[in-house]
């Protein structure tokens, strides 16, 4: 068993995860969606874009944009929440719930098509 | 969070090819993930830690919030308890956060520095920016391999011509020795070893561009292998090779390298010129010399007589070959019973030629009548016996000609000091050669017809020649007449004319002046005349090899590319170059007529 392998994965998956968990719930429900989930999604996916770094593998590149594109999703979903809350002071109205929920949605799509190439990957290693 | 976006940038910029980037990246994937984590932590603890605002409410810092006060305490910049007091829980918190995100803020930049340093890295940040700046050449160029004595020379003069080289060396110190930014044109260079075929492909080798490859190194065995990589990967591109040993030049002609330039019989052809008549020699010595050397007026002065030749190895031989050609007689003096052997089982009949004594002492020289002797020749491999061996030779025969090989380029000032007539370098003498063989491969043509000639024939060059340039050295040029070349020569040959080759050497700002040049060899399919009449006529194809000032040259470009120079120094009508012109004078000129000449 590779403990470097089990790391990278459980990054990946705990990725999605917890991305999931952030994106379930009514779109316009505030109380639908946790501040410090979002907080955790953003830590969890910063790690696993840094563990791509340098991976020579066929699928390495393709790794790291899904995971680039899943932290710009998710980077400015709480870009929207901080202006919504400290500059513009206007809380958090539906709408902008609505455009939090589904930047973040944009992330889990993107996290799931990661853990499918990781998926791909291992199954061709293994022959 | 955003603070660790700027490493993520470089990451969409082709990781696997550049090996630099992937290099960082993967070196720096530790100490990123600890300060992501840290600074998570400390953000953590300072949104669960209950604080109180200015009006003593509770209130709790908000992730925001958390994100601004870590990042200016974990770079030490410290604005201060924002945006209220703090108290003493929260500043406990901070404490471990100072610590905590200054001790990976440090980890992380020791192993940005340390990677900076490590040897592996330069090397491939070197090879990186090598390949760049190759990649960034779009012209034809020259790879050198090798940046000695000859390598040095070789680029000098292909850069005073404006081409572009690249240059790979294995050896760091010649970089500080032969300065390549002070050059006309900018010299990337590689340092790394010339017989590793991946370095020759990084210098560009199998590039379209690459016009050929220049194998300068010290070890015939590297040269032989530039020369072989060389022909397997850009077999259209031109080598030139430099040996030493007999084996390796049979090796390297083999398998059709364009040239091999063996120091040793290329200056037994130079001394052969001498011994023909030294004229000769000094055409040879003003037409190839190095563009910034000084050149010297009168030819050497030979007298006819016996030779003393010291030390038969492979230069010995080169040379006796040439003395038996010219019928001198010659004594050869090598304490080597190998070399007298091998000399006795070659000739035969001239055993009594060889004398099996060392050369250095009085005695020796003594035993081969030195006092009667015309010459000498100083050409051990060790530079202090031939020193030795001339300073010895003057003593005995004050007006001896001395003829020295100089092995090391540090020992000059010893042989400027010995006054020897002629100073055989290897070194220089592949680089003249290697010049020649590049920029004007027709000079090699003209010298060897002008072996032929006779004094008489030398001595009218030398005064056309110095009539026309003077004190300063003579600059050769190689001129093809081509569609691309010399446009305007074409279109007018096209058009019926009939261009002379004297009208080429017409100043094209006044044409009653003739530059100062004249031309040596003209080339038409293969047949070659040496000093071309002035009244023959150019045609499509010709080469034409001149000699005279660089500014001459300059000169005469104007009348090779530009039609209205050309009319100029032909003295024919200019014809209208702009469209409405054109139109309005179609009838007076019509396409392909032949106009009358102004007078």
């Amino acid at each position: 068993m590779n403990s470097e392998k089990v790391l990278f994965s459980f990054f990946m998956i705990l990725a999605l995860t917890l991305n999931f968990g952030f994106f379930i719930g009514e779109m316009d429900e505030a109380q639908h969606h946790n501040v410090y989930e979002l907080f955790a999604v953003i830590i969890v996916n910063l790690i696993a874009t840094i563990l791509k770094f340098g991976d020579r593998s066929r699928l390495g590149p393709m790794l790291l944009a899904t995971s680039l594109v899943a932290l710009v999703q998710l980077i400015s979903a709480a870009l929207v929440w901080t202006f919504a809350v400290h500059i513009q002071e206007t809380g958090l109205t539906p709408d902008t719930v609505v455009l939090i929920v589904s930047l973040s949605g944009g992330a889990v799509l993107a996290n799931i098509i990661s853990v499918i190439l990781l998926m791909i990957e291992t199954t061709m290693l293994r022959r | 969070m955003m603070n660790n976006e700027e490493p993520e940038k470089q990451v969409t910029s082709e990781e696997v090819i550049n090996p630099v980037i992937s290099m960082i990246m993967s070196r720096m994937r530790a100490p990123l993930i600890i300060l992501i984590v840290v600074y998570a932590i400390s953000m953590l603890g300072m949104i669960m830690i209950p604080g109180v605002d200015d009006q003593g409410n509770p209130w709790r810092m908000s992730i925001f919030h958390a994100f601004y006060y870590v990042s200016f305490t974990a770079t030490t910049i410290g604005f201060g308890e924002i945006p209220y007091a703090l108290n003493d829980a929260q500043r406990l918190w901070v404490i471990c956060t100072i610590y905590m995100t200054v001790i990976a803020w440090l980890y992380a930049i020791g192993n940005i520095l340390g990677l900076v340093q490590d040897p592996v890295f330069k090397k491939a940040r070197n090879e990186n920016r090598f390949k760049n700046q190759v990649n960034k050449i779009h012209e034809q160029f020259y790879l050198v391999c090798g940046l000695g004595e000859t390598g040095y020379e070789v680029v000098k003069a292909l850069t005073n011509e404006h081409y572009r080289v690249v240059v790979i060396e294995q050896d760091p110190e010649s970089l500080l020795e032969n300065n390549i930014y002070d050059l006309r044109e900018f010299v990337p260079c590689l340092i790394a070893d010339a017989s590793v075929p991946r370095n020759l492909e990084l210098a560009g080798i199998s590039r379209s561009n690459c016009n050929g490859v220049i194998g300068a190194t010290a070890s015939d065995e590297t040269n032989l292998k530039i020369a072989l990589s060389s022909k397997l990967l850009h077999p259209e591109g031109k080598v030139v090779c430099r040996s030493d040993l007999l084996s390796f030049e049979e090796n390297m002609r083999s398998f059709n390298t364009d040239y091999v330039v063996n120091p040793y019989n290329t200056f037994a052809d130079i001394f052969s010129m001498l011994l023909h008549t030294p004229s000769l020699h000094l055409i040879y010595d003003w037409l190839t010399g190095a563009p910034d050397s000084q050149i010297t007026d009168e030819p050497l002065k030979l007298n006819y007589g016996r030779w003393i030749l010291c030390s038969y190895g492979r230069f010995g031989k080169a040379l006796y070959q040439k003395f038996l050609e010219h019928d001198v007689e010659v004594t050869i003096l090598d304490s080597n019973e190998e070399a007298y052997k091998n000399f006795k089982q070659n000739n035969i009949d001239q055993v009594e030629d060889i004398i099996p004594t060392t050369g250095i002492d009085e005695k020796s020289l003594k035993k081969a009548d030195i006092e009667t002797a015309v010459g000498l020749i100083a050409g051990g491999s060790d530079d202090s016996n031939n020193l030795s061996t001339i300073m010895t030779a003057r003593q005995m025969n004050p007006d001896i000609f001395v003829v020295a090989r100089q092995n090391l380029r540090d020992n000059s000032e010893l042989f400027k000091k010995v006054k020897a007539d002629l100073v055989m370098q290897p070194r220089e003498i592949t680089a003249r050669m290697i010049r020649v063989l590049f920029l004007n491969p027709m000079l090699c043509d003209f010298l060897k017809i002008a072996n032929k000639q006779d004094d008489e024939w030398s001595n009218v060059v030398i005064s056309r020649l110095s009539a026309v340039i003077g004190d300063s050295k003579p600059h050769i040029w190689t001129t093809e007449i081509s569609p691309k070349e010399t446009p305007a020569v074409f279109k007018a040959i096209a058009f019926g004319r009939n261009i002379k080759l004297e009208c080429l050497t017409l100043d094209p700002l006044s044409s009653t002046h003739k530059l100062k040049c004249f031309p040596l060899l003209f080339e038409r399919d293969g047949n070659f005349q040496i000093m071309p009449d002035d009244e023959t006529t150019i045609e499509d194809g010709d080469r034409i090899l001149f000699c005279g000032m660089r500014e001459a040259m300059n000169s005469m470009n104007w009348t090779l590319k530009v039609m209205t120079s050309l009319n100029y120094v032909m003295n024919y009508e200019n014809e209208p170059e702009s469209y409405l012109l054109k139109a309005l004078m179609r009838k007076k000129f019509k396409h392909g007529e032949r106009r009358d000449t102004r007078r």
